[in-house]
């Protein structure tokens, strides 16, 4: 009874040190691939975000990562702003995969590539575009878009 | 719109008005024969299947196109400064007025994030300094919180006297080094 109520303890204790291990790697810096890059600002109509292969709905707070893929439906739109504080928004039918992006907030350097497939995307730039020329890109599938700054807008449209 | 079943995809590029009013800004269009550079507003170019050429658009047709783009953008993220009373995380009175504009600019937003980081003058070494920075920083972060804010959309930091908005000798107490410098987007 006495070496049963150790061993219990001892495995109560030896798990609790998992337990504790996995909370304090939980808490340490995340690698950058999973930290937020942005957040969801606005909404109206039909959108989503594909994560992984699983599509959700866009919600105003949503916080958005590095490969993530913004889609709207046909009456959709989403606005996004990104933590160098570039600014997205999208018209409906609009597909647009963020499939890189680096930035550090001590010397406010970065890098960004965003991979619009089909719709409308109106663009204000931030830090990232200003850092360096060719700091920020946008490729469409018939051309690659390299932005100084710091308003513009992109149209794809037509069939695959 | 211009959903044209069949053709091969197109792009559109337009560069628009600056939205922040500062000048107009530039875009490169590459499509790895030609690079065409647009840098007026309204200025356009197409793709398609390789080639990419400067358009004419109109005014009103670009507005048409991108209406709905432009319609979801989001408040743009705007930037503070206030500055401090020398050695003291405590705002200048006229800093305090300033304050209310920052937290009225959070309040029109319905989610938000801000960031604060402190900087200090010159005076004094640089450990106290750090300090200092990291201390102004968390006051506004907190007066933020007393007046209602998430605390955890609320990021702080402090850069002590290595980043200086008006470059200085050591040691010299200057007014506008003494600063938080606010992001709220």
């Amino acid at each position: 009874m006495g070496l049963a109520l150790w061993l219990a303890a001892a495995l109560f204790i030896a798990m609790a040190g998992v337990l504790t291990a996995g909370v304090a790697s939980a808490t340490e810096a995340p690698p950058i691939t999973q930290m937020a890059i942005g957040q969801i600002k606005k909404v109206t109509g039909q959108a989503a975000i594909l994560r992984s292969g699983e599509r959700r709905p866009a919600n105003v707070g949503d916080m958005l990562f590095v490969k993530d893929i913004i889609e709207t439906g046909s009456d959709g739109g989403i606005g996004i702003t990104f933590i160098d504080n570039t600014v997205f928004s999208a018209g409906p039918s609009s597909q647009i995969a963020i499939d890189e992006f680096l930035f550090d907030s001590n010397d406010f350097r970065g890098a960004m590539l965003a991979k619009m497939r089909q719709g409308t995307l109106a663009v204000v730039s931030g830090d990232i575009a200003r850092s360096s020329p060719g700091a920020m890109k946008i490729t469409t599938p018939t051309a690659q878009l390299g932005v100084r700054g710091t308003t513009f807008a992109v149209q794809v449209y037509g069939d695959r | 719109m211009l959903l044209l079943t069949g053709c091969p995809r197109q792009a559109l590029f337009v560069v628009l008005p600056n939205a922040e009013g500062g000048g107009v800004g530039a875009i490169t269009v590459e499509d790895g024969k030609t690079v065409t550079t647009l840098d007026q507003p309204y200025a356009t170019a197409e793709s398609r299947a390789g080639s990419t050429a400067p358009s004419e658009e109109t005014q009103g047709n670009i507005s048409v196109i991108f209406r709905s783009a432009i319609a979801a953008r989001p408040i743009l993220p705007h930037h503070f400064r206030l500055y401090f009373i020398l050695g003291s995380d405590k705002l200048t009175p006229e800093s305090q007025a300033a304050y209310r504009a920052v937290f009225d600019d959070v309040k029109q937003r319905p989610v938000y994030e801000i960031e604060v980081i402190g900087f200090t003058d010159t005076l004094g070494d640089l450990p106290s300094n750090e300090a200092l920075s990291l201390a102004r920083a968390a006051a506004i972060r907190d007066a933020l919180v007393r007046d209602g804010l998430d605390r955890q959309a609320i990021s702080i930091a402090g850069r002590g006297k290595r980043d200086l908005l008006v470059p200085t000798a050591d040691q010299t107490p200057e007014l506008r080094n003494r600063r938080v410098e606010i992001t709220v987007r």
